[in-house]
């Protein structure tokens, strides 16, 4: 008895350390699931009832998942750009410039663009959504061109977009402090059962659609085969330059519903300071999710895997009371962690 | 070495191997992919130890853990894949990791003086007329080879194992290694020649080493044996070498090209290709006929000159629309052209087909297996799961997955670059064998091969080419290899 129990636990234990090496997914999934817990013993016990607790424990979620369902959805973008051999810089800055082009149509003070042309309600916002949309479209098409046409090295192409975005807007709305209508906060706001989980339920419901666009479509599977292997997929009659437009063009619309959740959200937006270091959680998320900085290999799961685990970790620290300052610093531990483990798959 | 074992999870490799070389030899180690031969000299190079058996050297037990230990132990291991730095000359790349520094101090400047003289002075002794400052860049293949192999002797190597050294050159170029390899055997130096050209081995080699299946099943000298019976020993029945090219019915001409130039890689080439014919195209290296058909096929330079799909002129500028034409062209260079390494096996075969079958931009996923299916019956591709990455398989089956998919899209014309690159004796018939049953059934086919062999085995009729410029054709009696080597070579104009 004792013998098949001892060799039952080297067989699971291999079978864990085969996992974990072989299957990104599995081992995002571990480190996710151990995050989780260890979150819950910080949140403690301390409750007169069990029931006290469970409500305390899904507001500490729902506020977990509300507040990173905009970087989430910027994620979900990175993860094909990265997948494609790509990286974007510039989806902080980006991220103000069409937050502020929808603020100002649908501003309600004196200057707002829409009111002045005498529209103004729902159809103001989904006029104002659409030209954030066209517009986050119309910034990717342009770095999609700079790096297809331009052949610019994509972190040359969007350094730049980063900062010609960030400071023409900071110019033009100098002193322009434009006001979200009432109306315009409850796409963010709309309570359902009394809870805000607005954000939450477009995070998912954009996870779900990358999901399956990377799986089914044949430009999904067109974007792996560019970052796998740019030169084979051009001679299998893979369009590569339109293939890596649309992935810019496809994170930039991301970034645009982000930018939109967040002036529905706060219903202002801080144009030097919004969205700032916006690239580099999103980036992390998709890394720390097992997606391979190379391109070519990537996982939409385990991109939302990777923005839980960077924010259950934010809300352990925070929980644990370690200072603001030093929490960054976790968060460098964990992204330096996923690509030593990365490493040594490949090595393997 | 003796009674070597290796064995990859359940999948024994090396099943008590012997193997052993002198100085002043050429032993050829020969056997089809997978049959061992590069686990074999891998532990010999120390880049994994064997799971038993014995290394000696010069008498004595060693222990390998490391190729910094063999590497010691004067074995220098010179892979497929060549170790050096493109942008450094070729005297750096000779001291890559042992610098000479000025005054022979341990840090200190670079003695860039004495590395370039020292390397030219070895150049001068190999009888190697080699400019030591030139940039590895611009060397051709052979002479990067020869800067390896001049770098293993400078380090003292006493056995130096080259993986396929001749698989990237031409004919001049092999001549060239292979002179260099003679000088080295006289002077005393043990080389194991991993090769699956049987006609360089009875050549070149004085001693032979058969691996099958993980076991030595001959060995000997090689004036005692034919490459027929080497060929025998490798896949363990006869080997076919006949022609296999046959009297069929010709179609009307599918891809036909007048008069086509580009600025730098081939001038004035016209050529015709009938539906059911096998086209060679076949040169030297710098012939520009890899460029050519890829300039054809929408991926190379632009070109001037005239392009007629079934005696319609087109003009392809990109692969996208070449797939629509129904041209399919299956390039040179599996692992960098062909293969997608992080996909699996189905999406590397079935990636063309996947615009076609897809509805509102959904792949039909049932579609895409049954077309793939289809293809791994007809190819006959040995495969696990689908589902299994790509680079699991040999690179004989790679090859097929990479032509299955271009036969999923029914080309009307198929252009080959090299089509049995790194595959072995019996995956190369089996391609040769496809390529016969797609002919008979009316796809133009055009192989780029510098093989010329091959040419003469699969093709009807031949072009060659020098230079970028149609030196003659040669069909029938004239397909001889000493007539495509007198076109290949220029000879025919001097």
């Amino acid at each position: 008895m004792e013998f098949s129990e001892d060799s039952g636990k080297r067989n699971f234990a291999s079978w864990f350390v085969k996992s974990w090496r072989t299957r990104p997914l599995f081992s995002t999934g571990v480190v996710l699931a151990v995050m989780v817990i260890l979150q819950t013993l910080a949140l403690g016990f301390d409750f007169p009832s069990f029931g006290d607790w469970l409500v305390r424990w899904l507001m500490n979620w729902n506020n977990i998942l509300r507040n990173n369902a905009g970087i989430g959805i910027i994620s979900l973008g990175m993860t094909f750009v990265i997948i494609s051999g790509g990286i974007d810089l510039a989806v902080g800055s980006t991220l103000v410039a069409i937050g502020a082009v929808v603020m100002v149509l649908i501003d309600a003070g004196p200057n707002g663009v829409l009111l002045k042309m005498g529209i103004t309600g729902v159809p103001a916002y989904i006029i104002a959504i659409a030209a954030g949309v066209a517009f986050g479209a119309i910034l990717g098409e342009i770095t999609g061109l700079l790096v297809t046409k331009g052949k610019l090295p994509p972190f040359i192409a969007t350094l730049g977009t980063m900062k010609i975005c960030r400071s023409v807007t900071q110019h033009f709305m100098q002193g322009y402090t434009p006001q979200v209508p009432k109306g315009f906060l409850q796409i963010a706001s709309f309570p359902i059962a009394g809870q805000l989980v607005m954000p939450i339920l477009y995070w998912f419901f954009f996870a779900v659609i990358f999901y399956i666009i990377s799986k089914r479509t044949a430009f999904g599977r067109q974007v792996t085969a560019v970052g796998s292997n740019e030169r084979a997929a051009r001679l299998s009659g893979v369009n590569v330059q339109r293939v890596k437009r649309m992935v810019y063009t496809l994170i930039g619309v991301m970034v645009s519903f982000s930018a939109i959740l967040q002036v529905s959200r706060i219903g202002s937006m801080d144009y030097a300071n919004a969205g700032s270091g916006n690239e580099m959680d999103a980036i992390s998320a998709v890394i720390v999710g097992g997606t391979s900085m190379m391109g070519g290999r990537g996982f939409i799961l385990g991109t939302v895997f990777g923005t839980l685990i960077i924010a259950v970790m934010n809300n352990l620290l925070n929980l644990l009371g370690v200072p603001p300052f030093l929490r960054e610093a976790f968060k460098g531990v964990i992204v330096i962690g996923a690509v030593l483990l990365q490493k040594r798959e490949s090595a393997s | 070495m003796r009674g070597i074992n290796k064995a990859f999870g359940s999948n024994a490799v090396l099943k008590g191997v012997d193997f052993a070389v002198d100085g002043g030899e050429i032993c050829a180690l020969l056997g089809e992919n997978g049959a061992g031969k590069s686990t074999l000299m891998n532990i010999l190079g120390g880049v994994f130890p064997a799971d038993s058996g014995e290394i000696y050297i010069d008498g004595q037990k060693r222990e390998f853990t490391k190729p910094a230990d063999s590497l010691g132990a004067g074995i220098a291991f010179i892979h497929q894949e060549l170790n050096l730095i493109n942008d450094l000359t070729v005297y750096e790349n000779m001291y890559v990791g042992r610098e000479l520094r000025v005054g022979g101090k341990k840090h200190g400047m670079l003695d860039l003086e004495r590395e370039r003289r020292e390397t030219e002075e070895m150049f001068a002794r190999m009888g190697m007329d080699l400019d030591p400052t030139a940039m590895v860049r611009n060397l051709d293949a052979s002479y990067k080879q020869i800067v390896e192999i001049t770098r293993s002797v400078m380090m003292n190597a006493s056995l130096i194992i080259m993986d396929e050294p001749t698989t990237s050159l031409t004919d001049p170029e092999i001549e060239r290694v292979f002179s260099m390899m003679s000088t080295l055997r006289e002077q005393g130096v043990g080389i194991v020649f991993i090769s699956h050209k049987l006609r360089e081995v009875t050549r070149l080699c004085t001693r032979f080493a058969v691996l099958r299946d993980g076991a030595m099943v001959a060995e000997g000298d090689v004036r005692a044996v034919t490459t027929d019976d080497l060929a025998r020993y490798m896949v363990g029945h006869e080997v076919r070498t006949e022609a296999l090219q046959r009297d069929r019915l010709l179609g009307a001409s599918v891809l036909r090209a007048e008069n086509l130039s580009d600025s730098a890689h081939f001038k004035g080439v016209s050529f015709s290709v009938r539906a059911g014919e096998v086209l060679g195209v076949t040169g030297l290296l710098g012939d520009g006929r890899s460029e050519l058909f890829l300039s054809i096929f929408g991926a190379g330079s632009d070109y001037t000159g005239q392009v007629y799909l079934e005696d319609r002129p087109i003009k392809l500028g990109s692969t996208t629309q070449a797939l629509r034409h129904g041209i399919a062209y299956l390039p040179r260079d599996r692992k960098e052209n062909g293969v997608l390494k992080d996909m699996d096996v189905i999406e590397n075969g079935s990636i063309t087909v996947w615009p076609i079958i897809s509805k509102l931009g959904f792949i039909d996923m049932a579609r895409r297996d049954s077309l793939f299916e289809d293809q791994v019956k007809r190819l006959r591709i040995k495969m696990g799961r689908k589902t299994d990455i790509i680079t699991s398989l040999s690179g004989g089956n790679q090859q097929k997955v990479v032509l299955a998919k271009w036969l999923s899209r029914s080309p009307k014309a198929l252009i080959l670059d090299n089509p049995t690159q790194g595959v072995d004796v019996g995956a190369k018939e089996e391609i040769y064998d496809i390529i016969m049953g797609l002919a008979d059934q009316g796809v133009a086919i055009i192989v780029l091969s510098s093989e010329a062999q091959e040419v003469i085995r699969v093709c009807d009729r031949a072009i060659v080419m020098y230079h970028g410029a149609v030196m003659g054709e040669v069909r029938g009696a004239e397909m001889n290899e000493h007539d495509i080597m007198r076109l290949a070579t220029g000879a025919a104009v001097c």
